[in-house]
């Protein structure tokens, strides 16, 4: 094998790839990268048995063949290389780096070793724009809950419905539900996955990349397929039923409270500081002074309270959350104004934004 | 040989030719599907062995099947088998003290609809229930032979939900591969109102017809519902003539739900009826005691006395008098004393009886005999009229302590010993007379609903 390619699109597919690679003890071909060069394409390759993603980059083809490098080794040291012309070459189970007039040897293994990652030869699902993507699926990765006990939370939900993608994600403490518009569905024949955490996290940071354009969804046997033009994530999907979550999004309310989102943000995040080891913040409703109370207290450090106006429908109530889990949802809420209901049924509390009803948010109460 | 066996053989021999590491990824969770006419059918967990055990060690699979049965002559792989299977949920102890709440509904199976914490081991029996609870574990032994349908009916909060579930919950760990549905007869509206609008009704149709063992739970609220009843009477009929176990709760026996249709009411007779009527002292005392236990909770002997004493009809409300006690005392830190106890249940025991008049009695009686409140007062004296009327009069002079000479007059200006007759003929029944009992204290609910 032999190519010729800049450093800086070496770099860049590098990124890509080694961010899944672990440390994994009972088969070490896994710390590595595989390059592989064929005809016309340079790939680079990289799995941990669950996500596989191939990056392809471009550069000059001089001899086909390919070689797996120990991931860490060649990521860094490529990274601190000038971006000049960088010549790779493979001679035995060694790679040959030349740049400038930097020389050097990096040992690897045969290609022959390291794991081929499956091919999903299916037509896509669906298509979708990277960003409408990325968007929505980070307003919910971070809730879901990596739970061995339970492996159907542990990863993001997807329905495919006719022009849209219901996804959601919880921990049993609280729930996010985003509706992904505008997408070009094709077929909705498996029209239920669950994808890992881990995947979908990944997915979030590669879409990052300007070079990317749109988003091609392949299923097939267990396997999803994210095509993103020259970079592909495949993983395996989660098994199992997602819970029926739409029967747990409250639906009759004590209390609506319509609010301004970033004076809430700080009032919280004030009160945290208060907030002891339970992370507990009190929320005092008052619709006859049209007033939001929040409080805290630590016996250790003190306490706190504070008051901010809203507009409120409903019965006066006193209610606690973690503010951790009230800062998450209101993290992603993109408008000024926030709405917060609280459900009959045990304080189950809702938030959403207004004028974007694609977006909610669940989260349960502290036991007063 | 089987065929677990055949691929434990091979598998051996695989061991001896790769690396330890390779064996344990490729190779653990795989295993022999089929043979069939010379291709062995195996089942991978993923697509990364399936490409890895393809394309590397093809050759040293088919060479050791080969050796052990011939007959073996191509290797087919699949992705899937059942290596996911979930490992037994640990029921993770509900620490008291972690406040944060979670949503309730995720412990629900979602397949069953079956919520794991009503066990039979957690289930109270005292003579109020043993007849039902006896009921419920012989189906769970013989599914669909013995008695079907399973009617279980009794007043609200004595754990009909709690039996139906425990006997859900129980036949699924006896027979894991059966198909269990527990619902609600209002979720079956719903979901019956939902098919009929989105024209899903053969999905609907075939969803319950398909189910080994359907559990429906308050079955009285389809009383008046006449496409649900009907609906459900086919999926009544195709389930009991394939011997598939029903289960049925309601609040009242079948012949008390007025309303339904007859050809429902005579089917639900049809197999076993129990009852659950209300709990005695002493095994409200034991309920307390699962219930303390089962909270990692230390309560004295004298307060649950106190508890159990002072409620007594309800299951739910002894629990929720007992998570009272917890709660507070976890907030304020307090030593649990009898006195303690009695200051935070004030105002559940002794909450100020909800007032009632002889209107609304009137009411409720009517209603519950579906006649007209006017049949009552007037001078009729039709069987189906008197019995009603005599349980007015016995109700009005137990709940109000009404005069007799009042009670007639409200009834139709009867004379006063007409009235005595009847309080004392209702109060004789009621002694002898279960259904008459159960009767009485449902009108009662109603009263003070």
């Amino acid at each position: 094998m032999e190519i010729i390619c800049l450093q800086e699109n070496l770099k860049k597919g590098l990124n890509i790839t080694e961010r899944i690679i672990g440390k994994n003890l009972t088969l070490p071909i896994l710390n590595n990268i595989l390059i592989s060069v064929e005809k016309s394409s340079i790939k680079l390759c990289s799995t941990d048995l669950e996500i596989g993603i191939n990056c392809e980059i471009s550069g000059k083809i001089i001899k086909q063949g390919a070689i797996a490098i120990p991931a860490k080794v060649l990521t860094s040291f490529i990274n601190n290389l000038p971006n000049k012309k960088v010549q790779l070459k493979t001679k035995d189970n060694k790679l040959m780096i030349k740049c400038e007039n930097y020389k050097s040897q990096i040992k690897g293994f045969s290609s022959e070793e390291f794991p081929i990652i499956p091919k999903i030869k299916s037509e896509p699902i669906l298509k979708i724009n990277k960003d409408i993507l990325r968007t929505g699926l980070s307003q919910i990765v971070e809730i879901t809950a990596i739970s061995e006990s339970r492996p159907e939370i542990s990863g993001i939900y997807m329905k495919f419905e006719k022009e849209s993608i219901k996804t959601a994600a919880t921990d049993s403490f609280r729930l996010a539900e985003k509706i992904i518009n505008d997408v070009d569905i094709a077929s909705i024949n498996e029209n239920e996955i669950i994808i890992p955490k881990r995947t979908v996290v990944e997915l979030i940071r590669i879409l990052q990349d300007d070079d990317i354009g749109n988003v091609e969804l392949v299923l097939n046997q267990n396997q999803v397929l994210f095509n993103l033009n020259n970079v592909q994530i495949i993983s395996r999907l989660i098994e199992g039923k997602f819970p029926d979550y739409t029967q747990i999004i409250p639906k009759e309310f004590q209390a609506q409270v319509i609010t301004n989102k970033q004076e809430l943000i700080n009032n919280i995040k004030l009160a945290s500081f208060f907030s002891g080891k339970a992370n507990e913040v009190k929320l005092s409703i008052l619709p006859s002074k049209s007033l939001v109370e929040l409080s805290s207290e630590d016996a250790d450090v003190g306490s706190h309270k504070s008051s901010l106006p809203a507009k409120i429908q409903g019965k006066p109530i006193k209610i606690s959350f973690n503010y951790r889990y009230l800062l998450d949802g209101l993290n992603n809420i993109f408008s000024d104004k926030v709405i917060i209901s609280i459900g009959k049924e045990a304080g189950k509390t809702l938030i959403t934004s207004v004028g974007d009803e694609s977006y909610k948010y669940i989260v349960m109460p502290i036991k007063a | 040989m089987t065929l677990k066996q055949l691929w434990k053989t091979a598998l051996g021999e695989i061991e001896l030719c790769v690396s330890k590491p390779n064996f344990i990824t490729w190779f653990k969770n795989t295993e022999l599907k089929n043979k069939k006419e010379g291709i062995a059918i195996i089942n991978v967990p993923n697509g990364f062995n399936k490409e890895w055990l393809q394309n590397k060690y093809y050759n040293l699979i088919l060479k050791t099947l080969k050796n052990l049965s011939p007959d073996v002559k191509e290797i087919q792989f699949a992705i899937g088998g059942n290596f996911f299977q979930k490992t037994e949920k640990t029921q993770e102890k509900e620490a008291i003290k972690e406040e944060q709440l979670e949503f309730e509904e995720f412990h629900i199976d979602p397949e069953t609809n079956l919520n794991p914490k009503y066990r039979f081991d957690n289930f109270v029996v005292g003579s109020f229930n043993e007849l039902a609870q006896a009921a419920g574990i012989a189906v769970t032994k013989h599914l669909g032979k013995l008695y079907n349908p399973l009617f279980v009916y009794g007043g609200v909060g004595l754990g009909k939900t709690h039996l139906l579930q425990a006997i859900g919950n129980e036949i699924k760990r006896k027979y894991p591969s059966k198909k269990i549905k527990y619902l609600s007869s209002e979720k079956y509206t719903s979901e019956l109102v939902d098919a009929l609008s989105k024209k899903g009704m053969e999905s609907f149709k075939t969803k319950y017809r398909k189910v080994d063992i359907l559990i429906v739970d308050d079955i009285h609220f389809i009383a008046g519902k006449e496409k649900t009843q009907e609906e459900f009477f086919h999926t009544f009929n195709t389930l009991h003539q394939q011997n598939k176990q029903i289960i049925i709760s309601a609040d009242r026996p079948p012949k008390a739900i007025s309303t339904l249709a007859d050809r429902l009411r005579s089917r639900f007779e049809g197999g076993m009826i129990a009852d659950i009527s209300s709990p005695d002292l002493e095994t409200r005392i034991a309920i307390l005691k699962a219930k303390t236990k089962e909270k990692n909770f230390e309560i004295s002997e004298d307060i649950l006395h106190y508890i159990a004493s002072n409620i007594s009809k309800n299951i739910r409300e002894l629990e929720g008098a007992l998570n009272r006690l917890i709660v507070s005392h976890q907030l304020n830190g307090k030593e649990l004393s009898l006195s303690y106890a009695k200051k935070i249940l004030s105002n559940i025991i002794s909450k100020p009886k909800t007032f009632t008049n002889f209107k609304k009695i009137l009411n409720c009686v009517a209603e519950f005999y579906d006649i007209d409140i006017n049949d009552l007062i007037n001078k009729c004296r039709k069987k189906e009229l008197v019995h009603p009327r005599q349980v007015a009069m016995y109700l009005i002079r137990e709940e109000l302590k009404a005069s007799y000479p009042f009670i007639g007059e409200k009834l139709g200006n009867r004379d006063h010993t007409t009235v005595i007759y009847a309080c004392e003929k209702i109060s004789k029944q009621i002694q002898d007379d279960n259904n008459l009992q159960q009767e009485i204290n449902l009108i009662k609910e109603r009263i003070y609903q």
